[in-house]
């Protein structure tokens, strides 16, 4: 690594002030698994030249229930997730995700907010010593398009012509099926519009801005939502295709449904036809099998990627219907 | 006309600098002699503790305390490898893909190459070392399951089960594989472990 000036923020204005002084050339540090690794091999365009730790700021790291929502502090680890009791009755694609995310080791270290803030794991892009000027880093071209592209975007590219990247998060297709918020210390957004398609960033985030909390509505009873991870090894990989659903019913239908796969595309995708077809009818095998096709209708792979539309539709077609096991 | 005028800049007087600054340690302010700094210090903070420099890190290795001065880029594991010369933490991957390094943070089994030693102030690390040195059952088993064949990859393992048996002190083989997935092992010894770590907990259980 080379230097750099560390700051331990005691407060979240202080972290703030601190991240204003470097404008935009000092990173936030949390569990610290992506962004260390991003600086080990110099993939950075811009080389930061502080890391402000928020670990030191106190009350980052809670899960409360209350008044309908379940608050989750920016800090909370994906180790206390996975475990929490609350969690797995109520929220279960978001515990299921979270104990599938990486190795225990770094569930142990990495946060649920760096989770949805990490970068994307495209190996051009995280080739060392930008080996690869990409779009990414202000070069030229993708190389994915013409190179090996067997872990990139089936639903097309971020821009005209862009990103092939794919977002690796596993938790964030959970959140969004369960319909969370992400509060940050300037706004609440939803986590659909958390995620920029724009070359460069991944995530809304301005240059001053910090994830403080993750807010979920509490379901309705008779809600349930499921989360499946498609990978090659199943205790550290990133998600070939990963897949939540989350389905409330009515009287043996559906009553409301959101569908949401990731790394497909360079951020979350939400399979809204498949949503669509299966919104006020009886969950069986054929209509989770056609909302499975729905939701990869507008799948364009790439020339070595075109075994994940079937992965994609599969996951689908089954996280419907652990939903809708009794 | 052009000659007259570098003559006018050099007359010009430049103020006198003082050869030596002082700033204060506890303050920060800065004084030009050392008769100064020393009556401001001894007036305004004859109270007080000196602060401590930056980068000082009171840490906790194997229940022996440690004072030590650490740059922003030292990793734990190169703070416990390379600085105080505990050998068994493996460097590997150093990108905490296969668990070489792991070491008991504060309770949690964690990777001490993607960690920062400057984070880790007041903190409380055990490594294999430490739990060799208490005597713990899984050295033994280790040993006598032969969980190893190159070693390089051993006490990560063992720190990883060390923390499993610290909170579940009956685990089941599932339960065990669940908790050394982030282990890698290129020779391959797999089947070995939840052998040897089983065994240990029926030691530690006295079963």
């Amino acid at each position: 690594m080379k230097k750099f000036v560390h700051i331990n923020a005691r407060t979240l204005d202080e972290a703030v002030s601190s991240l204003r002084r470097y404008g935009g050339r000092a990173g936030i540090i949390a569990g610290g698994t992506d962004l260390l690794g991003k600086m080990k091999d110099e993939i950075l365009p811009v080389y930061p030249e502080a890391l402000i730790n928020i670990k030191t700021i106190a009350g980052l790291d809670f899960m409360k229930e209350d008044a309908g929502v379940l608050r989750i502090g920016a800090l909370t680890r994906l180790e206390d997730i996975a475990g929490e009791s609350v969690v797995r009755e109520k929220y279960a694609a978001l515990a299921q995700a979270a104990a599938r995310t990486a190795s225990p080791h770094i569930r142990q270290m990495g946060t649920i907010a760096g989770n949805l803030c990490q970068d994307v794991r495209c190996w051009y892009y995280r080739n060392p010593k930008n080996r690869f000027p990409c779009l990414r880093k202000g070069g030229g071209k993708c190389y994915a398009i013409d190179g090996d592209n067997r872990y990139h975007s089936i639903m097309g590219g971020s821009v005209e012509g862009g990103c092939y990247a794919v977002h690796p998060s596993d938790t964030a297709p959970a959140l969004i099926a369960l319909n969370a918020r992400v509060v940050t210390t300037k706004r609440t957004v939803g986590l659909e519009d958390f995620f920029q398609v724009g070359v460069a960033k991944t995530i809304i985030l301005d240059a001053d801005e910090i994830v403080t909390e993750i807010q979920i509505p509490t379901p309705a009873s008779g809600a349930k939502s499921a989360f499946l991870k498609f990978a090659i090894r199943k205790s550290i990989d990133f998600p070939i295709v990963n897949c939540a659903s989350g389905i409330q019913f009515s009287k043996g239908k559906v009553a409301d449904a959101r569908i949401c796969l990731n790394a497909v595309w360079v951020r979350p995708y939400r399979a809204v036809k498949a949503e669509k077809i299966i919104l006020k009818k009886k969950i069986d095998q054929d209509l989770a099998e056609s909302a499975g096709n729905a939701a990869v209708s507008e799948a364009k792979p790439m020339e070595h990627n075109g075994y994940m539309v079937p992965i994609a539709k599969a996951l689908v077609k089954r996280s419907i219907l652990a939903c809708a096991q009794p | 006309m052009i000659r007259k005028q570098r003559n006018e800049k050099s007359t010009i007087e430049t103020p006198i600098m003082p050869l030596a600054r002082y700033s204060c340690p506890y303050c920060l302010r800065v004084f030009d002699s050392f008769e100064s700094i020393k009556s401001h210090v001894l007036t305004v903070h004859a109270a007080e503790t000196l602060p401590e420099p930056e980068g000082t890190v009171h840490i906790t290795v194997n229940g022996q305390r440690y004072s030590l001065q650490v740059e922003p880029d030292w990793t734990l594991q190169y703070l416990i490898h390379d600085q105080l010369g505990m050998t068994g933490t493996k460097l590997m991957c150093d990108r905490g893909a296969c668990g070489s390094c792991t070491v008991i943070l504060n309770g949690r089994p964690v990777l001490s190459c993607m960690i920062l030693a400057i984070e880790c102030n007041g903190k409380e690390v055990e490594t294999v070392e430490g739990i060799a040195a208490s005597g713990h059952p899984l050295i033994e088993q280790y040993v006598k399951h032969h969980c190893m064949q190159c070693g390089y990859c051993t006490p990560g393992f063992v720190v990883t089960a060390k923390a499993l048996l610290d909170r579940n002190p009956d685990p089941t083989e599932l339960e065990i594989g669940e908790a050394l997935g982030g282990n890698l092992c290129r020779c391959g010894t797999y089947p070995q472990h939840p052998k040897a770590i089983r065994e240990a907990a029926r030691i530690l259980r006295g079963a």
